[in-house]
């Protein structure tokens, strides 16, 4: 008897994982020929009898009957003469590791992708899909559009005509007030404009931050001890003026980081009332819009203040208002020579 | 100008002579000149070698085109009925769809089966079905609509040089009648898997198939004259699906009316609602997509019953002028 | 171990011949056992078809083929893919779900092709294979190849349509055909018995006007007889032949069959009938080869199939990467 062979717990249906073993139909010492009975097993589907795959002798029983064994496991060994074709790779099961499969993803189907971040509560109004798309990129709340679409539905069109929300509107007539008179007072003043273009790339953090280093390098033509930037951000109720203090006192990261979240609270109609006082100087970005310029407003207690234009494809027009009163051409020129020369290094 | 059936014979005959292994056979395509006389004469023409008259035994037969096929031959298999390829399936689905994949590409299945489909003939529910779903839900199998006769033969023609098997399905209607456009002479050839856009607008997007193309065409031209501009897209193949055209028009039209003969429950043309629904086109939407089909029952018989089932040139006139007023 | 060129001709020819018939034999036995072994571990996924018991039939009537005709098989069909000469490595490399599988490990077990040796596939329906069978003899006449196709099947598939209406195909047009039928005396769970309303299935041929043999199943040499007899038909142009090979499966339909539908007595008969010590004391009584050849020969299949197993389990698991370009063929431009 040459070849000793090991009877497993056979799979005996495409989802066993383990078999239980009745009884043995042999002994230690019997000797069997192909095809005689070894052992009974048993699934919750199945009971098969397992024989012996070839003539031999019975060595050692493995399991015990009752026993619970999982497949590819040993019950008995039994040593024969001819070889049984059997492959035992560690006694574990050899399934390959795949990769998960991938979710293939059609190539013309990309998940819907709101344009911006939508803080709209807009759920619970019926609204078809291109108005609701519109209604987040230009912050409108669709609860306050009237619709006359079938089903309560609001469409584009009542979209493109919607009567804004009467307090929404009130807020709105207010803040044209404020500017209105900002307008009227910055006649008074004695006033200069110069402008330069620059190719220099930056973010408005990084002009706040560049343009309050400048002034702070210049306290003589200060009128207060501290510098706030005010920036003007469009907001659902019109014109917002949240005011940066003490910017270049902030690390840049930090000043990155409260100019997005105050962008985010005007377009939302939330500055916070602290923030809306204290200003030395104003920048108005007229980018936004695409104009070159615009007509500058000095507000009384200011003594500067900057717009930024397009000049050109990749150049930008920065324009500095001065208030003659605190600063003479001369300074004024090097205020914005100094902006411009920091902006460039940036 | 030529009819369907003639421009599909045209297209046969075109790649007879360009390829020796290419082959018909069919149940009465020999010498009755097919059932609905789309082979005509090439059985005359080419003899009985080429153009092989068949017993009734569509699982044989197609079966037979499939080995022939996997040997090193061409074959064009007509099914006299579409529905009849219910007797056929396991060739068609298990076998020919599958060889390809299940064989880790070891083999391929260049074969044509050509069936008549539709209703409006009176032959009522067992001869009428519209079974593009069918075939289209099977991975491995191509399924071609034609709309008109210059499509059909420049459709055909790559079908039968496609080396995987398609499924080529012809309206009855459409058989005896020219199209709008006369067919091209010589071997033209249309690619599968690529959508045409019949005529362009910029007031709402209609996808349809097969006869529906041509219905949806009249009510085109009718709207027009009432300042109502539509793009009218036809797939031409069903399986694998061009969505591109389709997706380029909603952006701009913001509407979309699809339309099949077909019953709508798990209808081809829920493929297109369905992508469009997932794609950011969906943003693009001013309307809710609407959806033309058959009524989900068997075809009746009668005539007004069997009008009754599908769409016709007033609903699909209706329905284009009821989303261009309602969704503004 | 690559696919062996295959030997044509009278098993008792020569001691070469008889050598070829013996090792395709053990061969096809040896592989079975392994799939047996191997699926019992849960290495392998599915189900396993074994035709162990069966071997002679498919030894027997490719020996009477050459590489270029073809054949179609079965569920069961490991026996028919070996006996053509298929790789046995690749053969257990499909069956493990490895990429260098015959099908990459996307047929499994039921679909096993091999071009090469004029293999058009395992079939996973009964009677799926017929019609294409007759589809291929189709294209052999219409292209003067002058090749015959097989297509194996079981008894169970003679109550197919698609079995009745490819004979009739094959019967009309004369096509270069051998409908061979395994009659192992049950499909699946049903006898022939109770199955079929005649005793001899091959009565069945007279309505197709085509003729009918029976043969031993069991015996290499019957089978090898007539089936030489059928290809010279077909090669003629005399039409298709009906060869029904009585022969008995030892094991279950497949690996979850538990054998309520017949005896042990049943079985044990028929395990007495055994092919291949029947050909092996043919062989030594006709002085063809020793007995000590004959047991290298044994052995010889034994170290072939460990080889390919150990080869295959080595091998890389087939990755579902490439899965959506493999459904079709790609169109040359």
């Amino acid at each position: 008897m040459s070849f000793k062979y090991p009877v497993v717990m056979p799979k005996m249906s495409m989802t066993m994982e383990t078999g239980e073993l009745i009884n043995f139909h042999v002994k230690v010492g019997d000797h069997v020929k192909a095809g005689d009975v070894l052992f009974e097993v048993m699934t919750d589907k199945i009971d098969m009898e397992v024989d012996a795959p070839a003539d031999g002798v019975i060595e050692t029983l493995v399991a015990e009957p009752g026993a619970v064994i999982e497949i590819g496991k040993p019950v008995l060994i039994m040593l024969t003469e001819t070889q049984v074709m059997a492959f035992d790779f560690g006694g574990e099961s050899e399934e390959p590791a795949l990769a998960a499969p991938v979710a293939q993803v059609v190539a013309e189907i990309a998940a819907p992708v709101p344009p911006t971040p939508a803080p709209i509560l807009n759920e619970s109004v019926k609204a078809v899909p291109k108005a609701r798309v519109e209604a987040t990129k230009r912050g409108i709340d669709l609860r306050a559009i009237a619709a006359t679409g079938p089903d309560n539905t609001i469409t584009m069109h009542d979209l493109n005509n919607a009567q804004v929300d009467p307090a929404v509107a009130k807020r709105q007539k207010a803040n044209r007030a404020l500017i209105a008179k900002g307008i009227e007072l910055t006649r008074a003043i004695p006033q200069a404009s110069f402008s330069r273009s620059t190719s220099a790339n930056f973010d408005k953090p990084s002009l706040i931050a560049a343009w309050a280093t400048v002034l702070r390098a210049r306290p003589d033509l200060a009128i207060h001890s501290h510098i706030g930037v005010a920036v003007i951000i469009e907001s659902k109720y019109g014109s917002a003026l949240p005011v940066f203090k003490d910017p270049d006192q902030l690390a840049l990261g930090e000043l990155k980081t409260l100019v997005e979240t105050t962008s985010q609270a005007a377009k939302n109609g939330k500055v916070p009332l602290a923030m809306l006082t204290g200003a030395t100087t104003t920048i108005f970005d007229v980018t936004a819009y695409s104009m070159n310029s615009s007509t500058p407003l000095l507000f009384p207690n200011q003594v500067t203040s900057l717009t930024i234009g397009h000049a050109g494809t990749s150049e930008k027009n920065i324009s500095l208002t001065i208030d003659l009163n605190f600063c003479d051409f001369y300074d004024g020129a090097m205020l914005l020579d100094a902006l411009v020369a920091s902006l460039t290094k940036l | 100008m030529l009819t369907m059936a003639e421009a599909i014979r045209e297209a046969m005959s075109i790649a007879f002579d360009e390829r020796p292994e290419v082959f018909l056979l069919g149940e009465d395509v020999g010498i009755y000149g097919g059932a609905f006389g789309v082979s005509g004469d090439m059985y005359h023409r080419y003899g009985s070698e080429r153009v092989l008259d068949t017993p009734i035994a569509e699982l044989g037969i197609v079966g037979a085109a499939v080995g022939a096929a996997l040997s090193g031959m061409r074959p064009i298999v007509e099914i006299q009925f579409s529905d009849f390829t219910a007797q056929a399936m396991d060739q068609i689905a298990n076998q020919a769809a599958k060889i390809h994949f299940m064989l880790g590409g070891a083999l391929h299945v260049p074969m044509v089966l050509r069936t008549p489909q539709g209703s409006g003939t009176g032959a009522a529910a067992q001869h009428s079905q519209n079974l593009e779903p069918w075939f289209a839900s099977v991975p491995g199998l191509k399924v071609v609509v034609p709309s008109n006769p210059a499509d059909a033969k420049g459709l055909l023609l790559s079908s039968i040089d496609d080396p995987n098997p398609v499924i080529f399905l012809e309206h009855k209607l459409l058989y005896k009648i020219p199209g709008r456009d006369p067919v091209p002479e010589g071997a033209i050839r249309i690619p599968l898997g690529v959508s045409k856009v019949v005529r362009e607008g910029k007031d709402l997007t209609i996808v349809a198939t097969g006869i529906m193309v041509n219905k949806a065409w009249e009510v085109c031209e009718k709207l027009a004259a009432d300042g109502i501009s539509i793009t009218l897209i036809d797939p031409r193949t069903i399986s694998p699906l061009d969505m591109q055209p389709v997706f380029e028009s909603v952006d701009k039209t913001g509407r979309l009316l699809v339309v099949q003969e077909g019953p709508a429950h798990a209808g081809f043309i829920n493929e297109v609602i369905a992508q469009m629904a997932g794609s950011v086109s969906f943003g693009s939407l001013i309307a809710p997509i609407k959806r033309l089909a058959g009524m989900n029952i068997p075809i009746p018989y009668a005539p007004q019953l069997e009008k009754a089932a599908v769409p016709q040139i007033e609903d699909i006139e209706a329905a284009a002028r009821e989303i261009v007023s309602l969704w503004r | 171990m690559s696919a062996q060129s295959l030997l044509m001709g009278h098993p008792l020819s020569s001691p070469a011949h008889a050598r070829h018939a013996l090792l395709y034999m053990w061969r096809i036995r040896k592989f079975e056992e392994a799939v047996e072994d191997l699926f019992g571990r849960g290495m392998m996924h599915g189900t396993m078809h074994l035709s162990i018991g069966q071997e002679a039939s498919p030894t027997g009537m490719c020996m009477a083929l050459t590489l270029h005709d073809q054949i179609t098989s079965t569920h069961r069909g490991h026996g028919h893919c070996i006996a053509k000469g298929a790789d046995l490595t690749r053969m257990i490399a499909e069956l493990l779900g490895k990429e260098i599988g015959y099908c990459g490990g996307r047929g499994g077990s039921m679909h096993i092709a091999d071009v090469e040796t004029g293999n058009l596939g395992a079939n996973g329906v009964v009677g799926g294979g017929i019609p294409i069978a007759a589809g291929a003899a189709l294209a052999s006449k219409m292209m003067k190849k002058g090749t015959v196709s097989v297509s194996f099947f079981g008894d169970g598939a003679m109550n197919e349509g698609a079995f009745h209406e490819a004979a009739n195909l094959a019967a009309i047009w004369k096509l270069p055909m051998i409908l061979f039928c395994e009659n192992n005396k049950y499909g699946m769970s049903s006898s022939t018995e109770k199955a079929f309303a005649i005793d001899n299935l091959a009565d069945r041929a007279k309505g197709y006007g085509i003729p009918a043999v029976n043969v031993n199943g069991n015996d290499v040499v019957d089978v090898y007889e007539q089936a030489e007899i059928a290809v010279k038909r077909a090669k003629a142009g005399e039409g298709p032949t009906l060869i029904v090979a009585e022969t008995y499966r030892w094991k279950g339909h497949s690996r979850s069959d538990k054998n309520l539908y017949r005896t042990k007595e049943e079985i044990e008969e028929w395990r007495a009938l055994d092919p291949i010590p029947q050909f092996t004391s043919k062989i030594i009584k006709a002085k063809l080869l020793t007995e000590a050849e004959c047991d290298s020969i044994s052995q010889e299949a034994t170290d072939a199939i460990i080889a390919a197993v150990n080869e295959s389990v080595k091998a890389k698991p087939a990755d579902p990467a490439g899965l959506l370009d493999a459904v079709f063929k790609a169109v040359s431009a």
